[in-house]
Formats: structure tokens, C-alpha cells, sequence
């Protein structure tokens, strides 16, 4: 058996995440809890059960079926104490309404390259592949590694979206098999940084460094949180980061909140209430950023 | 470059007119029938052709530089007795009424047409064809929840041709005549089969004299018209209008300017002979492009001027107008549409890429008159310039669904594999929404019935019994509860389809066999190979290819159905096939729980998984093979196709519950596309599934729509991965594909406030329409297909 992670969700015709068409494969888990996290999903390691209480119809079944007791049937629909779930999954089978979803399962090496080489004719004409994505691709070390390689002895064109908030030392196997690091930079002070994400920057900061010093290929992203992380200085100074360690382009990723319903849907509550940015505003943005030799580009 | 004032000007006064009945051609028609009672049919028509080009009104619109007028004023539609004059009479009074497909008439008008009808009571096809059927196939025909909908060529002419535009663009009209007169003089007197030779000879130098004498009548009214015009410009362009069509459409034409002028005489008399529908204009961008050649070398002509003409005769195209069937006819074919298809690009004769500068001027004319004529396609090979897909994808992102795209790739070896020769294949064009054909030479029926896959497999559900009337209609093919295997199913299934295959067969070849009675036309044989070479008219064989060519639908709902069957009764027994067929039996009243386990627990098409795939595969290859075995009267055999029209929303209201969870009544999957939600893997898997569908066996086309949301499409780089998507199709080697660019959102806006709406053109199936003018049961399925965002 090859090695095995828990994959979240594998997404086709991704088209903003690296060249050509791509396959995103999404690892759960991540090391980062940032309060715009679009995909909560993918920030537990562990399978969790995916709520949605307008679907249910009502059956019964999944009470029935749930070894812990852990579903307790209202009004509105079934709902999770997510105390006692163990994230089995055997309410999940019973479920024909989708009310109840698995996210999260274990797949080997092997499985996911299966998944994905079905649309090889899709890379081959676009010259897209794969992207590894999150969560946080790195949080799973031996399973990225263990992916990227597969992939490569494929043909395939690999890509990894990274937060950068992992030991050097799992990052740099992986390279031989990395056509591209999308590398997430959300905010260049250390204190704000450890605000809105729970960890500190100088880990993030000191491994593009060393990234860029091996000349790996790298685009630095920006998600761009209004008021959170769009200052002029701190958006000046990512860019200037990404210049002075020799990085030539820098994606900025609109807000957005198709995130906030799976909040809810997780039984967890979304902390932010923000308008996404504009059109002109991301291209406001844009505008003033560029003239310092970088590309500076609106989506990905 | 932007469209031309005049081109704006022109399409602003087309839009204006409301559509109305012309009744005209039905007076004359009429006189002419009357006149010629007794004589040879194919002679008969060519009269009433010549009358009716002679005696109608013809005007030129101020601005107009191609000239040409089907009824009496814009979007006004003609009457055709001799196909509709009793369903025309029916719903006399409800044409203006109606809310969809309102056409004014007055009510001297409707006295007037009263009186025509009334010459035609049992001479139409609809009235004499059914009467050659035999008990059985009659019963089969007049079910009330039928599996076959085999009207279309009953109560119109059949259209679907694609003549050799080139001929007489090259040749001119007095070039026919002057072979058909070669051709009397050889006729051997004594040979049995001359005399109908004779006959149809005749007839075709009454047309070649009547056409050219229809194109006077318009050289005539231009120099009347300069002789009162004052400004020197428009004076110019009339006399300049007079000098063309003096020369043609009888004399080969000289430049870029009097080809197009002669290609739409050609186009508009086709309009005029019969009512057919998808009356195809094919490759135009190779048979004209020798004459923009030679001006743009000669420096008589600039690209700006080849372009403002262009505009024009898309302008032309949409002029044209039919009256439309309503019910039974609008149900299967939303909106008022003529799909004329033209096609661009594709390989040449050497099997070289052969898209050129009138390619590109043609996807520009359409995204400036952005209406539904022409069905604007392109063909596509592994060679095909990047320049010329991105072009391509420009006009795919305004959202009018057009254009659709054909791949050389599997389509020219289905047509080797089909008996057609190498030269013929690579000169392919589309008939109509989706059905490939070699130009200029086939009569191919390629509309000929709709058969619905969905209804055979409720049948063999329910030994043969319908769930909607509770008759036994189809054979019995064995209680469901005795099933024992799931290949009892499948062979209940293939035991309904040949049964219901052999009966529409049936039906097809009668109304054939009184089209050759009933409806010859000598005009648009006079330019379809071999019909002068023959002695023949179209409807007697005359073409060198003659198909029949049925389309099976539901294909995915059978192939889901198939699935959860295999899966949930035979592998995991969850179920019973007794409890099954109970289940659809009360449609899931109550039973949700189980409707919802059916959807969501069994694999589905659509997915790039191979059981619901090869479900799909295995029914669709079988209706193929089982068309495919039969021979029509006019020498040639049937061509299966796959793909709806729009009947995928009338077929499926009249097929029960389902077992992939489909309600009773609820619209089948169109084309081969996957039921709509049921694709939730996106559009590449979409697209694997798809190609495991037998493509080379489907010879009579296949149709596929994919929706993608306008995020998808926003800029240069996205349009550049809508174009390695496009190259991903040709390598998969499917044969068409279509794409709506537009979100739900607005389509839903549209249906709220269709005033604000009115210039909203969306695909529907091989055609575009407008998207205010659909039943909203068809509006609604629209916006159910599944949409792709990211």
C-alpha cells in the first residue's frame, strides 16, 4: 500500500491556481486559524461531518445508525452534538438527502493519482496539472512528498499553495518535484500576523527567503482582507519583500464569503463580517502596487 | 472593427417589426394548384414556385445592399398550404392570441386564408400520409403517451439540406439550364425511366427561368428606386444593386459582392419552395472565399466593406421567418427557429486546416447582429490556429451560445465508417443543430423523429404497460418482479427499443413514400448533386447520400436509472424489484426518502465514473445499431443520432417516475448530456463521460451543453484555458459541444421581467433563441443545467 492523508475535496477545471487546467487537490489540516478562512473545513486534521439541516427530510436513520448518540433530531432538521461525534461516517451512509456529508477521507498515494489522471488530456493541452492545496499541504508532509513524486513520475506539472509555516526541513525534499510554490503571505507585521492567524510570521518569512534562494519558482499571494490586511504600508512592504528576496510576481485574492456558510454548516461560528472588496477597489489596489518591477496581478 | 450605422441601422429596423402572417404564397399557391390539376406533381410545383415568385411582393429596404424578401414585409411568415393548411386553419384564430409565437393576422386576412384552406382538405401530407400506415403501426402512432414523436416531416416539408451553393454561385442558373438541356437530348425515349426524367427536367427549366426572373423584378425595382432617390451615395448603391441582380443568380458571379448576393437569392427561394426547416448554408467561408480572395488582391473590395456585407446577409438570415406549430410543434422546438447552420473552418480537401479571413469576418458578423440566424458553428481539428479558437472562444464568452463546435476528429472517420468517400467526409458540414452530412449532395431527413429511451425503459418496468394511461402499449417483455439478473432488465429494455424502432421505421418510410407523392421540389433539386445527373428529384432519390436519421433522448436518465437499478437492487439489495416498481408506481408519493437514496446513492453519468458511463455506452450503442440496420425508400438507410432538440421537456412529460429519481413528467436530459445536478465533478469529467458514448455510431450527430458561469470566462488567460478545454474535446473525440455563458441569475431576471430582456439570446439545443420567446418549461430546464463556476 502507498502512503496515505486525508484529502478534503479534489476539484477539477481549476483554472486560478497555477497554468493551464488543474486538478486542486485539497489536504485537510492546517497549522494556521485565520479568522478569513474561506475553507474551515479543511483546518482540523480529522474527518469531520458536514450539517446541512435543510436537506434533511426527516427519516430518522441516522439517529438510528449512530453508535454515539450524537444526533439529536429538531424542528429545523437534524443537528450534530459534535461532542460525541467521531466522525465514523455510518450516518453519512444512511443519509440519501446529502443533510449529512463526510468531509475529509483517507486516501492513499495511489488513489488520489487515479483521481486525477483522467483529465491527463486536459493538462496535456493546456499545459495545466495538479495543485496541492489546503489546509496546509505541509501539515501532511510524508503524504505531499510522497504525492508530488507520484505526480512527477506521471509528467505531470506540480504546484503546491502554501501558508509557509512548516520545519524547512519538510519542505525541502519536496522540491525536486515542484514546478511552482503559491506561496500565501497574509500580513508582514509579526503581531498582527499572530492576531489574525494564531502563529507568527518570521517562519513563513524566513522559508520564502530560503525558497527564493534556491531559485524555486514562486508567486507570492496575498488574500486581501479589507481593513484586516490592506494597508498601504503592509501591502507595500509584502511587496517590497517579494522584490528584495528576488520573487517577480504577486497575486492579491480578493475576500471572499462563500466560506461563511460552511461555518455554520461545521457547527463552528465565522468571526468576521466583512464586505468583500470591489472590483475597482482590488483594481485601485493594483494600480498603485505596480511601477516596482513586479507583476502584480488581481486572482490567481 | 464595430458594426457599420447602416448595419446598426438595419438590424434596429428588422427588430421593429412584429411578427405577423403574410398570406400571399397562399393565394398564390392556391391559383396555381388549381390551375394545374392533373398535370406531372414535380411540374405542378414548379408552377406554383414560378407563380408565386412572379405574383408576390418585393421590396428594398432603405440601406439594404443585399436584397431579397420572403413575405411582404420583415418578420412577416408565409403561409405554406400544401404541408399546413390544416393545422393552420385550426389556430387561425389563435396566432395573434397566443402568448408564445404571437404572429398578427387580421381578420381579412384569416377570411382570405379560410377560403385558400379550404381547396387543400385532404391533400396535405398530414391528412394523406397515415392513411398507408398499417393497423399496428397506426395504434403505435396515435398513442397518447407515445414513444415515438415522428411529426415534424408530417406537417412541414423536410428541409435539413445543405445544396451546392457553389454550383450555382460558380455556374449561375443558365448553367443548369443549359445541362439539363444537354441532358433531354440524351434521354433515351424508349427506356421506361425516362419519362419521369423528362418530367422532372421540365421542371427544372421552369425554376431556372423563374429565379432569374425573380432577380430582375429586383433589378427592375432598384433603378425605379434611383430615379426617385436624391442622395448620390444611395443612388450609387441602387443602380449598383440593379447591375447584380440582372447578372445573378442566372450568370456566375464576378466578385465577392454578387456571390453573396446570388448565395441569398439561393437561400431565400429555398425559404420560398418549401417550409423546411434547417435549410443549411454549410461551409460557407470556403465557397465564397475564393471571391474575397480576388477583390482583396484586385484591391476592388476593402476587409471593412467584405464585413459590412456579411453583416448584411446575417441581417438576411434572420428576415426569414416561419410560422410556428403551436401545439404540438414549439414543444419539441423551443423558440421560432430556422437553424440554418453554417460552419466555418474544419480541414480542406487536402486535409489541410482550412479556416481563412471570411472565417474570422463571419464569427465577427455574429457577435455584431447577435440574433439567432445563422446556427453559427465551426469545425475543429488537432491543427486548428490558436488565433482562430481564441476568436472563437471571444464570441463563445458574449453568451449567445454560439458558436457550436464540431470536431473533425471523430466526425470525418463516423462518415468513412458510414459508407461516405474520403472527399465527401472531409467536406462535412452540419445540418441543422447537430447532424454532420457531406455538402452539396445528401438528402439526409436528419430531423426525422425524436424516440424517446426514457419511455422504453418505464415500459420494460411495467411489462409493457404505460404508467401514465394504464394501457398495455409495448410488448410484453416479462414482470419486473421476476427479474432475476440485472441483464433481465437490460434485455426488457433492448426488446422495447427494437420493438418501437421497427414501428417508427415504419412511420418514417410512409411519410417518404408520400413526400414523393405529394411534395416534390424542383428548385432546391436543381442544385443538389446527382439530382440533374439522376434525372431525379430529391424526393425520389435524387441526392447521391439519402439517410433517415432519428434521434434517441434521455439517454443519461436511462443510463442513472440503469445504474441505481445495478447498484441498489442487484449489488447492495437495498431493494427489491418488486418494491422498485411499486415505488415508481406512486411517482415517490411519500417515498422521498427512497427518491433521494435512488439520486444521491448510486453513481451517476456525468461523473467520469464507467458504470453509469458504460450504461450510457451499452443503450445508446444499441438504439444506434438498431436504427442503423433499416433501408428508406429513396435507396438510402437511417442514421441514428442522439440529441433532443428540445423534446428532452415534452418527451419527458410523458414518461412515469424513474429509477435514477426523475418524477413523473419532469424534462429528460438533453442531448448526452448528464441529468442536470446530477455532474458535480465539473466539466472535464462532463467530458470524459461523454466520450464514452459510441460517437462513430451516432453518424446523424450528438449533442452536448455545457453551461459555464461568466466567472469562468473573464479574461484573455481564462479564454486561453476555454481554448485548451476545446483542444481536450477534439483529443477526446467527441463530436459537438456547446457552451452558455451566462449565469442562472440572470436567465431567472430575464423570466421575471422579459421586456428588459428582450435582446437576451441564449442556446437551447443545435440553436440559439431568444430567451423570452421559450416556454418557460424550457426556460426553467435551461437553468437547471448544471453550471460550472471556478
Amino acid at each position: 500500500m502507498t502512503p496515505s492523508g486525508i484529502v478534503c475535496n479534489i476539484q477539477r477545471y481549476s483554472i486560478h491556481d497555477g497554468p493551464g487546467i488543474r486538478t486542486l487537490v485539497f489536504l485537510k489540516g492546517c497549522p494556521l486559524k485565520c479568522i478569513w478562512c474561506a475553507n474551515p473545513e479543511s483546518q482540523l486534521a480529522r474527518p469531520e461531518i458536514v450539517v446541512t439541516p435543510k436537506r434533511c427530510i426527516g427519516c430518522g436513520k441516522c439517529i438510528v445508525r449512530c453508535p454515539e448518540k450524537a444526533i439529536i433530531s429538531t424542528p429545523a432538521g437534524n443537528t450534530l452534538d459534535r461532542n460525541k461525534c467521531i466522525a465514523c461516517g455510518f450516518c453519512v451512509e444512511e443519509c440519501s438527502a446529502e443533510g449529512l456529508q463526510l468531509m475529509g477521507q483517507r486516501l492513499t498515494v495511489d488513489e488520489v493519482v487515479k483521481e486525477i489522471e483522467g483529465d491527463g488530456i486536459f493538462y496535456a493541452c493546456s499545459g495545466g496539472g495538479v495543485t496541492l492545496s489546503g489546509g496546509e499541504p505541509f501539515y501532511q508532509p510524508e503524504f505531499t512528498f510522497s504525492l508530488l513524486k507520484a505526480f512527477k513520475k506521471q509528467g505531470l506539472n506540480t504546484a503546491v499553495e502554501t501558508c509557509g509555516h512548516a520545519s524547512f526541513k519538510l519542505i525541502e525534499p519536496c522540491l525536486p518535484y515542484l514546478d511552482l510554490i503559491l506561496y500565501d503571505i497574509k500580513h508582514l507585521d509579526p503581531d498582527l500576523h499572530q492576531k489574525f492567524t494564531g502563529v507568527e510570521n518570521a517562519l513563513i518569512l524566513s522559508n520564502a527567503r530560503k525558497l527564493a534562494a534556491k531559485g524555486v519558482k514562486l508567486v507570492i499571494r496575498i488574500p486581501l482582507v479589507p481593513g484586516l490586511n490592506d494597508s498601504e504600508t503592509n501591502l507595500i512592504q509584502t511587496v517590497e519583500f517579494a522584490r528584495e528576496i528576488g520573487i517577480g510576481e504577486v497575486h492579491l485574492l480578493p475576500y471572499h464569503e462563500f466560506g461563511r456558510q460552511k461555518y455554520l454548516q461545521l457547527g463552528r461560528e465565522c468571526a468576521l463580517d466583512i464586505n468583500p472588496p470591489g472590483t475597482e477597489r482590488m483594481e485601485e489596489i493594483r494600480r498603485f502596487l505596480s511601477g516596482r518591477g513586479l507583476i502584480i496581478q488581481v486572482g490567481g | 472593427m464595430g458594426q457599420t450605422l447602416r448595419v446598426q441601422s438595419l438590424r434596429k429596423r428588422l427588430r421593429s417589426f412584429p411578427r405577423a402572417i403574410c398570406v400571399e404564397r397562399a393565394v398564390l399557391i392556391t391559383e396555381s394548384y388549381r390551375e394545374t390539376e392533373g398535370e406531372p406533381m414535380v411540374i405542378r410545383r414548379a408552377k406554383a414556385l414560378q407563380k408565386i415568385l412572379h405574383g408576390m411582393s418585393i421590396y428594398i429596404a432603405d440601406g439594404e445592399l443585399i436584397v431579397g424578401n420572403q413575405a411582404s414585409m420583415p418578420n412577416k411568415a408565409p403561409v405554406f398550404p400544401e404541408t399546413g393548411a390544416l393545422w393552420v386553419k385550426e389556430q387561425l384564430d389563435l396566432f395573434a392570441t397566443r402568448s408564445l409565437n404571437k404572429f398578427l393576422v387580421t381578420e381579412e386576412e384569416k377570411s382570405i386564408l379560410r377560403n385558400v384552406l379550404d381547396y387543400w382538405k385532404g391533400k396535405t401530407i398530414l391528412e394523406v400520409a397515415p392513411l398507408y400506415l398499417s393497423e399496428e403501426t397506426r395504434t403505435v402512432f396515435q398513442q397518447t403517451y407515445p414513444v415515438i414523436s415522428p411529426t415534424l416531416f408530417l406537417r412541414n416539408c423536410v428541409g435539413h439540406l445543405i445544396p451546392d451553393y457553389a454550383k450555382i454561385i460558380n455556374k449561375g442558373f443558365s448553367g443548369v439550364k443549359k445541362e439539363v438541356i444537354e441532358r433531354m437530348r440524351l434521354l433515351d425515349p424508349t427506356n421506361p425511366e425516362s419519362i419521369n426524367k423528362l418530367q422532372f427536367y421540365r421542371a427544372v427549366l421552369i425554376i431556372c427561368d423563374a429565379v432569374s426572373g425573380f432577380a430582375h423584378r429586383y433589378a427592375d425595382l432598384a433603378e425605379q428606386l434611383a430615379v426617385k432617390e436624391t442622395n448620390p451615395t444611395r443612388i450609387n448603391e441602387l443602380r449598383k444593386i440593379a447591375e447584380i441582380s440582372r447578372w445573378v443568380p442566372e450568370n456566375p458571379a464576378r466578385n465577392f459582392h454578387e456571390a453573396l448576393q446570388s448565395f441569398w437569392f439561393m437561400q431565400l427561394i429555398i425559404h420560398i419552395e418549401t417550409d423546411g426547416l434547417a435549410e443549411s448554408p454549410g461551409r460557407f467561408d470556403q465557397y465564397l472565399y475564393p471571391f474575397l480572395a480576388n477583390d482583396l488582391n484586385a484591391n476592388r473590395l476593402t476587409l471593412e466593406e467584405a464585413q459590412e456585407l456579411v453583416d448584411c446577409v446575417w441581417l438576411k438570415m434572420n428576415e426569414v421567418v416561419k410560422l410556428s406549430d403551436v401545439p404540438p410543434a414549439s414543444k419539441y422546438f423551443g423558440g421560432v427557429t430556422m437553424s440554418e447552420n453554417l460552419i466555418l473552418g474544419g480541414i480542406n480537401h487536402e486535409g489541410e486546416d482550412a479556416t481563412n479571413e471570411l472565417s474570422y469576418i463571419c464569427l465577427e458578423a455574429d457577435a455584431h447582429i447577435q440574433l439567432p440566424q445563422p446556427a453559427l458553428s465551426v469545425r475543429i481539428h488537432s491543427g486548428t490556429p490558436e488565433k482562430f479558437l481564441m476568436k472563437v472562444t471571444e464570441l463563445i464568452k458574449t453568451g449567445g451560445g454560439k458558436p457550436a463546435i464540431f470536431n473533425d476528429e471523430i466526425i470525418i472517420p463516423a462518415l468513412l465508417n458510414d459508407g461516405v468517400p474520403l472527399p465527401d467526409a472531409r467536406n462535412y458540414a452540419i445540418v441543422g443543430c447537430v447532424e454532420p452530412i457531406s455538402s452539396g449532395n445528401a438528402n439526409g431527413w436528419t430531423n426525422a423523429a425524436m424516440f424517446n429511451l426514457g419511455k422504453c425503459l418505464e415500459l420494460a418496468l411495467n411489462n409493457g404497460v404505460c404508467q401514465l394511461s394504464g394501457n398495455h402499449i409495448g410488448p410484453s417483455t416479462g414482470e419486473p418482479e421476476n427479474f432475476l439478473t440485472f441483464d433481465q432488465v437490460l434485455e426488457a429494455l433492448k426488446k422495447q427499443v427494437s420493438y418501437f424502432v421497427k414501428h417508427m421505421v415504419s412511420m418514417l418510410n410512409t411519410w417518404d413514400h408520400a413526400h414523393q407523392q405529394l411534395l416534390p421540389t424542383p428548385f432546391i433539386s436543381s442544385f443538389t448533386d446527382d439530382c440533374i445527373a439522376k434525372g431525379m428529384d430529391l424526393v425520389d432519390g435524387g441526392a447521391r447520400f439519402n439517410y433517415t436519421g432519428p434521434q434517441g433522448v434521455g439517454l443519461a436518465d436511462v443510463a442513472d436509472s440503469l445504474s441505481a437499478i445495478k447498484t441498489l437492487v442487484f449489488e447492495k439489495k437495498v431493494l427489491s424489484m418488486k418494491e422498485l416498481v411499486n415505488i415508481l408506481s406512486q411517482d415517490f408519493e411519500g417515498l422521498e426518502e427512497v427518491r433521494l437514496m435512488l439520486r444521491n446513492k448510486a453513481p451517476k453519468y456525468g461523473n467520469g465514473e464507467p458504470l453509469p458511463d458504460l450504461m450510457a455506452r451499452e443503450v445508446g450503442l444499441f438504439y444506434c445499431q438498431e436504427v442503423a440496420q433499416y433501408r428508406n425508400p429513396r435507396g438510402g438507410h437511417y442514421r441514428p443520432g442522439l440529441y433532443p432538440v428540445a423534446s428532452n421537456v415534452p418527451l419527458g412529460g410523458v414518461v412515469g417516475a424513474l429509477p435514477n429519481g426523475r418524477k413523473k413528467g419532469l424534462p429528460l436530459a438533453d442531448g448526452i448530456s448528464p441529468v442536470h445536478g446530477c455532474d458535480v465533478k465539473g466539466p472535464t469529467a462532463v467530458l470524459r463521460s461523454v466520450a464514452r458514448v459510441e460517437h462513430a455510431a451516432a453518424t446523424n450527430g450528438t449533442l452536448l451543453n455545457v453551461k459555464f458561469h461568466p466567472s469562468a470566462l473573464k479574461d484573455e488567460k481564462d479564454l486561453k484555458k476555454l481554448v485548451s478545454f476545446i483542444r481536450g474535446f477534439c483529443s477526446l473525440k467527441l463530436m459537438h459541444v456547446q457552451f452558455n455563458v451566462i449565469s442562472a441569475d440572470i436567465l431567472r431576471a430575464a423570466q421575471q421581467d422579459p421586456e428588459n430582456y428582450r435582446d437576451l439570446m441564449i442556446r437551447v439545443a443545435g440553436y440559439s433563441a431568444m430567451f423570452v420567446d421559450l416556454d418557460s418549461k424550457l426556460q426553467n430546464d435551461i437553468i437547471g443545467r448544471t453550471e460550472h463556476m471556478l
